[in-house]
């Protein structure tokens, strides 16, 4: 059949990388971001963001996810960094949140965010405790840090929410934006 | 118009597990491929190497390796019969149902030129020790990248290991 | 209506280039992604800049940029402000680097851009011959178009660079 090429148009094909849901925060800014009822017909998810919170004092905030709202010391972190000076990796066991990556704080230049790309791989999957996968980093012209992030949540739940708050309590200011993706498997 | 970003095939480790994940018949259509897997095995250490090779090919590789282990940051490089530090998955010294998050990215697979990869892995662990891997991969070799294997570089993968290869188009 | 992920130009050198430009770039999407496949037609590991403006380049000191990196051998980082444009990985002469680059809501007007790249150099040693890199450019101003270039080199013929957008709901 022919289709007519105003009709074909929007008739664009998506492939298997698919926008899911984004949370842009508003003028009164947000302490906490949701994606709730994610659904699990995808095999991996990408969640991906510029931020910046109210952190006061610093430049610097850090990014922190909670899946299914788990509170409890079920995660693992590792991270290995650069920050201008140094390349360095930390560690963490048993914490009660997972620490994904960077934002930028109160005291960063003006208009300037952190950002990231995140990857949880087969999210839906009752037989695996989850992987986190980040890439992120923050510059602010004479400091900045850049750093791949690895966070493990022990729950072989599938992935249905991510409530993403701030390490020290900061709200996420306006024009703060994460955007969740799912990719087909 | 062709889709950008599209599955060209997935394998799921079944209950015998298995020693080898391949992709054969790779059609030369795409622009450039990724690979997504979530690995573990059944050797004894935290993270096991993976060996990655194209084609069935035993020669022409060598990578460069920036890490992490948890305390230390660091940088190696190597060559040889396969890639060893793009594939690694998960061991049993490692945190129970912890399975490895793979990324690979390889531009131009089907093109005349050498082949080249850039990984991200990360092993976990809820220890201190654990991987984190970025790392640079060569293949020496201009045919087209037709067919993927890993293996595990000790065991073997255990049911629940998953690899899936995306093809990316240009238009 | 575009895609969620969907490929906007591609170039490909059929001969040794300095300047590799994407101009009059989509404002539709949300994020870019560039992936390079590149070397160099010179005599050695180059750092390559980069430079975004919108209607024209900018060529002021509002760039900077930290990294990390491993050079085979060693792992470092470092950084650079006040700069006119911006590194953003190695590339060789012998085997081409890979690099990805993540330009975060590029089309907004209201925040500073911060871009991430991901960069691969496998058989040539440099401090960033595997990196990955924060770069910021100073202005609030949509990025409708990209320089790319290597410092003092020229980008080799068989070069290809791909730009993508990422849409968001």
């Amino acid at each position: 059949m022919i289709i007519p090429g105003i009709i074909a148009s929007r008739f664009t094909p998506q492939g298997d990388f698919e926008s899911i849901a984004t949370v842009s925060v508003g003028a009164g800014g947000s302490s906490s971001i949701s994606f709730n009822s994610i659904p699990s017909t995808y095999q991996h998810l990408q969640l991906r963001w510029i931020g910046r919170t109210n952190r006061a004092g610093n430049a610097s905030d850090t990014v922190t996810i909670a899946l299914n709202s788990d509170s409890g010391a079920n995660y693992s972190y590792h991270n290995l960094y650069g920050d201008g000076s140094a390349a360095g990796a930390g560690a963490g066991a048993n914490t009660t949140i997972m620490y994904v990556g960077w934002v930028a704080g109160a005291t960063a230049l003006s208009n300037t965010f952190g950002v990231g790309v995140l990857d949880i791989l087969d999210y839906a999957n009752t037989n695996k405790y989850k992987t986190v996968r980040s890439l992120t980093g923050r510059e602010n012209n004479g400091s900045g840090i850049v750093s791949i992030e690895s966070n493990s949540w022990r729950s072989t739940s599938a992935v249905t929410s991510l409530t993403i708050t701030s390490q020290f309590g900061g709200t996420y200011q306006q024009h703060s934006q994460f955007a969740l993706y799912g990719i087909r498997g | 118009m062709p889709v950008t970003y599209k599955k060209i095939a997935s394998v799921t480790v079944g209950a015998g597990g298995a020693t080898n994940i391949e992709f054969t018949n790779i059609e030369s259509t795409y622009t450039d491929l990724i690979l997504l897997a979530s690995l573990r095995t059944n050797h004894t250490t935290v993270g096991v190497g993976g060996r990655l090779t194209f084609n069935n090919s035993a020669t022409g590789y060598s990578e460069r390796l920036l890490y992490g282990t948890g305390s230390v940051a660091a940088s190696a490089n190597n060559s040889g019969a396969y890639i060893i530090w793009s594939v690694d998955g998960n061991g049993t010294g490692s945190t129970a149902n912890t399975f490895s998050n793979v990324e690979i990215y390889i531009p131009n697979y089907a093109g005349s030129t050498n082949k080249l990869i850039s990984s991200n892995l990360i092993v976990e662990n809820n220890a201190t020790a654990a991987t984190i891997y970025a790392n640079a991969g060569l293949w020496s070799n201009t045919a087209a990248i037709t067919s993927i294997k890993i293996t595990a570089d000790n065991g073997s993968y255990i049911q629940h290991s998953t690899a899936t290869l995306y093809g990316i188009s240009k238009s | 209506m575009p895609a969620t992920y969907e490929n906007i130009a591609t170039t490909t050198l059929t001969s040794n280039t300095t300047n590799v430009e994407f101009l009059n770039i989509s404002q539709a999407f949300t994020d870019l992604v560039l992936v390079v496949s590149a070397k160099d037609s010179g005599t050695g590991t180059v750092n390559t800049n980069i430079r975004v403006g919108n209607g024209s380049f900018d060529t002021g000191s509002n760039y900077s940029y930290t990294f990390l990196g491993g050079s085979g051998s060693a792992a470092s980082s470092g950084r650079s402000s006040n700069i006119t444009s911006t590194l953003w990985g190695a590339i060789g002469t012998t085997n081409n680097t890979v690099a990805m680059l993540h330009f975060m809501n590029y089309s907004n007007t209201t925040t500073n851009k911060t871009i991430l790249s991901r960069n691969s150099l496998p058989d040539q040693s440099s401090g960033q011959s595997v990196s990955a890199w924060a770069l910021l450019w100073r202005s609030t101003s949509a990025i409708n178009r990209i320089q790319l270039y290597p410092g003092g080199q020229q980008f080799a013929s068989g070069s290809t660079f791909t730009l993508y957008g990422i849409k968001a709901a």
